[in-house]
């Protein structure tokens, strides 16, 4: 029988505190597509992923309501989208992204992630396509995600891919001008990319796994907030060690209830669970920030000296409640820092008190990278491709999955503000210094090579 | 009640102002006529303690000679309200193979009959009650039950039935499976209902 004050403490964190599945993402291998004929190809496309994924939504709906707990997104991840267009061409690539965009549609679900190129240790034509069509997809489409994996602990850094890269982002932004370069926050450049990564823009369905799985992302930071702000309340002589511990426990609870939810789906959908993600993922709703998060353990500016400390802690106690609760955890699992998504950090910038360095920084400790970062529009590709690098470095180097998503603004300078709206949030333009300074390096081109931690045999 | 049914198995139930001493007098008193306790339960609400328990003896007994031995001599005051009644084997137990667990909770301005027209509802429901608890604080009113549901029985009307009970009620009420509760508290696994 269950007590009391259990029933309440849930109910509190329910609905005072917003607890939620972040989202269930219905994994999806669509390699069995493969068809010489391009229309041959996205009409399989189309009806796998609509007979699949048709009930999705209203099985989240329905399983969330009997449990009192929103799901608050209902995505796709498919494979790798290059294998399907192998021996097609562009126009190929752009008819999938289409198709992909209108099936997510029937479908009820916001994004659509697999718009994926893996290109680590080299590049297939195929993965060329993909990159080069980015530009095309991204304004044209309003549910496609895509994801580009540049580097990884076994291959280095492929910095022909990085330096590509870098200049299909600006054209991305360019294509997409009329709404302030916002098809970039749709592509995410990978170190290590996760192969069963729930949260978008950067899921997709990677190799070894099932023909179908559900993978949850749990619930936000203001759970979390709430938490610690109630024992801090509470009184009495507080240690680090003993927030810590809330962390942590609060971490449990957020996870068990996405592994719930999670498994009731998968088996209603007659798929294979997957993981439970649990990564803190803000949105720009206030008490939904990580911002709010390091602020609440007393770091007054967010980017001041302790910051990263202070995340790295909340980090590891995060991965610690949750990974006890769950035997199936997966995905990035760390804390998200995306700018523009977070009230807090987005303001912590707009302040001047968060810089490019600092969240660089923090990064090294926490998951995923230099997030949702509006930069100004006439930054050369060589320095968004020399970011880039920096932060795969930290990926390859640790062991870790790193990520960047800039978006640079056309006709925007530092210190101005763009609204990109929804989930996507505001953010002010940050100065990138030292602009172009990066040049000759980019250039050099080649691969930086695998560091000797890989050789781990 | 006929109070001289001889049975070796009762069920009592023993209500007094709390104070500390009165699991201690209650079997002391069982012990001294032989008697065993096969399940116990108590609990504290507004200052007055109420004990219910499954108690068997080696023997027959009447009811009135265990209240009489519960109650105490006239002389010593002990102030204990004592029912008894025979425990049967074999009585009843509700079948809970077709049943799932739920726990509504409302909130709400107090004001007398809400409990009332609840149970009403979940009794013409056949749901079981298995937990209750309320409690007042200012003029808030807190209700919390523990029930079995059903399976043939709709989530979505049930939650939509006491949705808009609470809504005439000016309560705030939720009907959510156990599972949450569990999963959110306990180490325990929640069963998955893998429908």
């Amino acid at each position: 029988m269950l007590r009391t004050d259990e029933i309440l403490s849930t109910i509190q964190m329910l609905h005072s505190e917003h607890l939620d599945v972040r989202t269930v993402t219905l994994a999806l291998n669509v390699d069995d597509c493969a068809a010489a004929g391009m229309g041959h190809l996205c009409r399989k496309l189309r009806d796998k992923i609509v007979s699949k994924a048709g009930r999705l939504v209203e099985t989240c709906d329905r399983i969330g309501a009997k449990y009192g707990i929103p799901v608050t997104n209902k995505r796709l991840a498919i494979s790798p989208v290059t294998h399907i267009l192998a021996g097609h061409g562009r126009n190929t690539a752009l008819e999938v992204a289409k198709t992909l965009d209108m099936a997510a549609a029937d479908c009820g679900v916001d994004l659509v992630g697999g718009f994926t190129a893996l290109v680590h240790a080299g590049m297939t034509q195929a993965d060329a396509n993909v990159m080069d069509s980015l530009p095309e997809v991204l304004s044209s489409t309003s549910r496609v995600c895509s994801s580009v994996n540049v580097a990884s602990r076994k291959s280095g850094i492929n910095m022909d891919a990085v330096a590509r890269i870098g200049q299909v982002i600006l054209d991305i932004s360019e294509a997409t001008a009329d709404q302030k370069g916002f098809g970039c926050a749709k592509l995410v450049v990978f170190a290590n990319i996760p192969e069963d990564n729930p949260f978008m823009a950067g899921a997709y369905m990677g190799e070894g796994q099932p023909e179908a799985s559900i993978n949850i992302g749990v619930s936000g930071p203001g759970v979390v907030c709430s938490a610690l702000r109630r024992r801090i309340e509470m009184g009495g002589k507080l240690t680090l060690g003993d927030l810590a511990e809330e962390i942590k426990i609060t971490s449990f609870r957020v996870t068990r209830v996405g592994e719930l939810i999670g498994r009731e789906v998968a088996a209603e959908l007659g798929v294979p669970f997957g993981i439970v993600d649990l990564s803190l993922a803000p949105t720009p709703e206030i008490g939904d920030s990580v911002g709010e998060i390091i602020k609440t353990l007393g770091i007054a500016h967010i980017g001041a000296p302790g910051s990263t400390a202070a995340v790295a802690m909340l980090n590891d106690a995060v991965k610690k409640g949750g990974a006890f609760a769950s035997s199936s955890v997966g995905g990035m699992s760390g804390l998200f820092i995306p700018v523009s998504e977070d009230s807090s950090l987005a303001q912590a910038v707009a302040d001047g008190h968060l810089v490019l360095e600092k969240l660089e920084a923090m990064t090294c400790v926490c998951s995923v990278g230099l997030d949702m970062i509006a930069v100004p529009g006439d930054i050369p590709a060589e320095t968004i491709a020399a970011i880039i690098a920096d932060e795969m470095a930290i990926g390859v180097i640790n062991n870790k999955t790193t990520a960047v998503r800039l978006i640079p603004v056309p006709g925007a300078k530092a210190g101005d503000f763009v609204e990109f709206g929804g989930l996507f949030g505001s953010a002010t333009i940050m100065d990138v210094r030292n602009s172009g300074a990066s040049t000759e390096f980019v250039r050099f081109g080649g691969r930086i090579p695998a560091p000797i931690q890989s050789l781990g045999n | 009640m006929t109070v001289r049914t001889r049975s070796r198995a009762f069920v009592l139930n023993v209500i007094s102002s709390d104070h500390p001493g009165i699991v201690a007098q209650v079997t002391h008193e069982i012990r001294g006529m032989g008697g065993n306790i096969e399940a116990c339960s108590q609990t504290v609400l507004g200052g007055f303690f109420t004990l219910i328990m499954i108690v068997r003896f080696q023997k027959d007994i009447t009811q009135e000679a265990l209240v009489g031995h519960l109650r105490g001599p006239e002389s010593e005051h002990r102030g204990f309200q004592v029912t008894v009644l025979p425990a049967r084997a074999g009585a009843p137990v509700r079948d809970t193979r077709d049943v799932e667990t739920f726990v509504v909770t409302a909130t709400g301005k107090d004001k007398p009959g809400v409990i009332m027209r609840f149970s009403q509802y979940l009794s013409d429901k056949d749901i079981n009650i298995v937990d209750l608890y309320g409690d007042k604080k200012g003029d808030e009113f807190v209700l919390i039950t523990q029930v079995e549901v059903p399976t043939h029985w709709s989530v979505d009307m049930i939650q939509a039935d006491l949705e808009e009970m609470g809504r005439e009620e000016g309560f705030d009420v939720r009907f959510q499976h156990e599972n949450v509760f569990v999963a959110t508290n306990q180490l325990r696994l929640p069963h998955h209902s893998e429908a």
